[in-house]
């Protein structure tokens, strides 16, 4: 508060400072009207071939969409609030590869991880629905398209739409920037991006040991559960995935605390081995999920009765897909779905079964489960996705946050899961128990599902950003370790095709500027000012004719006055 | 374009006072070394200040106006009077006119106020991609600056260098050398007491001091008379 005294200070200071010049010679202060975090759009080499933004530094004059046709846009960050956004424009733009500076996608404020008024869904669904298909269909064009110029995403706040009313207003009346009007400079400093290392994937791994009868516990059957747990967004520094594939991991480790609930005590302990997988690589075709099946022995993995897959459960729709790759018939494929469809309708969801057939030629793998096909291991995913997604497609994109997911359909979802193993487990089919329900000590803990969820859905998991030992797998190590035994930890390096870059967030400095003609013109006034300072003080101390008589002789001759 | 930016600045903060040199008679006498000594005395007194406002001056809780705070601060201004004097006074100069001599010291003084305190922020702000009216509104303050300063020499040379005055005016010299020298204090006042934006200040500035050059001007013109 000691303002008065500082500026005193300053006063003084700013002498001191001239003192010592050659110190403020280097001296080099940024004073921006606005400095805001970006994100920057992915750079990736899929099999050589670039993708996604190929820049990262930015220094260029800002611009609405509201230019006028025609005009020149290579020497301008074109800002475009996806609220509002014209997908048509952004198709043109990116389709055509037409040259732009820069672009500047500005997200609605809720998505920020800062934001937190209302969680949860529910409110203006029709609006919330028509920005998924818009960021969808954005998301989709992005990261498939070669762009060459760089392509940031930033959160709407107070400055940065002032920033952008300006910039419209300007637009709109088609006035070039100027120090009165308002034009803006962005500034992105940053070097040329580099590749990365071939990331490293993370596996985690857990054990909840049945109760051995006599002999060998490997003898017992095992169902494993799994999720992946990794990302893959247009910008990576904000690709939280809550639902794909938060929602799945939430689910696996609630379902791992009800369960070793259960395993602790030798009278509820099953006669299954239940295995716990978190694996990443999962936008890879799965690749995490591959080499953590690889490194099984052969008896272990004959020893998997079923698998079942979690990914995207959290979505406020009543109706999961069973996927499978079996065909429907199969004896096991029946006996899971019955146990599932048997337990949906009591928490009044609606599973459907889905088959689809592997390719084995085709490298892609949609689903989790079809990995442990690939294999002969009986699988299924469970997911509200009733269509197999494209390669980096619903794996926590740009409108996969907090706000699009909803609890309630976690609760149900974690819930069908765990009474239909604990069915089968305890061999319960078909009759009307309720092992885990809600007030019981059994129950599902609301609270700790809804830390988990806040976890997961403000950090983003992007593989090759997220290091062997970051926090995040720390604690999902730390997790299982709590409810299960022999974690195990398993680090990969990712195969496949792709190349990544860094430079995943940077700082935007916004500054208002002054045309050139500003400037020019300043000079003017400034340069007729002198002259007429320096006629005016002639005539007044010397006589209008000594002002004369300088310009008659020439310069070098010095003027006497009498 | 920052470069140009600068530049412009620079021209309006610093160009009039080079102005000033070439365009009167002080060129032709060679009064540069009167100057730079005011400059240095200048600087002197700007160390004395700073010691003196740092020791007496408390950190103030609010950021509103103190009275007290201020006319503490008012009266550490007049050391500036009293290095004024000591440059008009005691510096033993090659002899040139009065009428120069105040002139030189006024130009000197002004321009080492310049310089200590525009030049550093003009350097680390102006050069920067920001477009504000700051640098702009500082470059005119230090226009009013040398203005009131040329004014404030001549005064003091007025009180101390000229004796025979009329009587009549003695007062009149006094009570405008007061309002120049609090000049500091009053812009500091409207600033933080009053709440006027800086482009207020520096149009009052302006104002103040082509008034007050008015004023001395006649007063010097008046007092010249009957020597002349």
């Amino acid at each position: 508060m000691a303002t008065q005294r500082k500026e005193v200070l300053v006063d003084s200071v700013y002498s001191v400072i001239a003192l010592l010049c050659i110190l403020v010679a280097c001296a080099e202060l940024c004073g921006a009207s606005a400095v805001v975090d970006v994100y920057r759009l992915i750079q990736y080499d899929l099999a050589g071939v670039p993708f996604g933004s190929r820049l990262a530094s930015l220094n260029h004059h800002a611009g609405s969409s509201f230019f006028a046709p025609g005009a020149d846009l290579s020497r301008t960050v074109v800002m475009l609030p996806v609220r509002e956004l014209n997908v048509t424009f952004i198709r043109e733009y990116i389709g055509q590869r037409k040259p732009l500076g820069g672009l500047l996608f500005l997200l609605p404020r809720m998505f920020s991880s800062e934001y937190k008024d209302s969680a949860g869904g529910g409110d203006d669904k029709p609006g919330k629905e028509l920005l998924r298909n818009i960021l969808v269909e954005l998301e989709r064009l992005l990261i498939h398209a070669n762009i060459r110029y760089p392509v940031y995403f930033a959160f709407e706040d107070d400055k940065i739409d002032a920033v952008l009313a300006d910039v419209k207003r300007n637009d709109a009346t088609g006035q070039p920037a100027t120090a009165t009007t308002g034009g803006y400079k962005l500034v992105v400093t940053a070097p040329e991006p580099r590749k990365l290392a071939p990331p490293t994937i993370t596996n985690i791994q857990g054990w909840l040991p049945g109760l051995k009868a006599d002999g060998d516990s490997n003898q017992l059957p095992t169902i494993a559960i799994v999720a992946s747990y990794d990302t893959f967004g247009a910008a990576p520094a904000i690709s939280v995935g809550s639902d794909s594939n938060g929602s799945g991991v939430v689910a696996l480790v609630e379902i791992a605390r009800l369960f070793s609930l259960l395993y602790t005590n030798p009278k509820t302990r099953g006669r299954y081995n239940l295995l716990f997988g978190l694996t990443s690589g999962g936008p890879y075709n799965y690749n995490g999920t591959h080499k953590w099946l690889r490194s099984f022995d052969q008896r272990l993995r004959e020893s998997i009765d079923y698998a079942i897959c979690l990914n995207s459960i959290g979505s406020v729709d009543n109706e999961l897909w069973l996927h499978v790759s079996k065909p429907p018939e199969n004896a096991y494929i029946k006996q899971i779905f019955e146990g599932f469809h048997n337990v949906a309708e009591e928490v009044d969801l609606k599973v459907g079964l889905k088959h689809k057939k592997i390719n084995i030629s085709n490298p892609r793998v949609a689903w989790e489960h079809e990995q442990f096909s690939r294999l002969r291991v009986t699988a299924a995913t469970l997911s509200e996705l009733p269509l197999a997604p494209e390669l980096l497609e619903s794996t926590g994109g740009l409108f996969d946050n907090r706000h699009f997911v909803s609890e309630a359909a976690i609760f149900r979802s974690i819930k069908l899961v765990a009474e239909s193993l604990a069915r089968h487990i305890y061999g319960q089919q078909g009759k009307n128990i309720n092992i885990f329900a809600d007030d019981s000590n059994l129950g599902v803990n609301p609270a700790y599902v809804q830390s988990w969820l806040d976890l997961l859905s403000r950090t983003p998991r992007v593989a090759p950003f997220l290091s062997k030992n970051d926090p995040l797998i720390m604690a999902m190590k730390k997790e299982l370790e709590d409810h299960t035994v022999e974690v195990n930890v398993q680090h990969e390096v990712l195969d496949g095709m792709f190349t990544f870059y860094d430079l995943t967030s940077a700082k935007l400095y916004i500054y208002q500027v002054a045309s050139v003609t500003f400037d020019l013109l300043l000079l003017l006034v400034l340069g007729s000012y002198l002259i007429i300072l320096f006629s005016f003080l002639v005539v007044t101390t010397r006589g209008l004719d000594d002002l004369i008589s300088l310009f008659r002789r020439p310069p070098s001759r010095k003027v006497k006055t009498a | 374009m920052t470069m140009f930016h600068f530049f412009n600045c620079a021209i309006l903060t610093f160009g009039p006072h080079a102005v000033y040199y070439s365009a009167t008679p002080l060129s032709e006498y060679d009064t540069l070394g009167t100057s730079v000594k005011a400059a240095l005395v200048y600087l002197g007194t700007a160390l004395v200040k700073l010691v003196c406002l740092a020791t007496f001056l408390n950190v103030s809780e609010s950021d509103s106006f103190d009275p007290y705070q201020e006319l503490l601060k008012a009266l550490i201004g007049f050391i500036d009077v009293a290095g004024l004097y000591f440059a008009l006074t005691q510096l033993t100069h090659r002899n040139i006119s009065q009428n120069h001599k105040f002139q030189a010291v006024g130009l000197g003084w002004a321009f080492a106020d310049s310089v200590l305190h525009r030049l550093a922020p003009l350097w680390v702000g102006a050069r920067g991609l920001e477009f504000t009216w700051d640098y702009i509104l500082q470059g005119l303050e230090a226009n009013a600056n040398l203005v009131l300063s040329i004014s404030l020499a001549a005064l003091g040379s007025l009180m101390w260098l000229r004796k025979n005055k009329p009587r009549t005016l003695i007062p009149i010299i006094y009570a405008c050398a007061g309002i120049v020298s609090t000049m500091p204090s009053i812009t500091s006042y409207l600033k933080r007491g009053l709440g006027w934006h800086f482009a207020e200040v520096v149009g009052f500035e302006l104002f103040v001091s082509l008034v007050m050059a008015f004023f001395s001007w006649q007063l010097f013109s008046t007092c010249q008379k009957p020597s002349a």
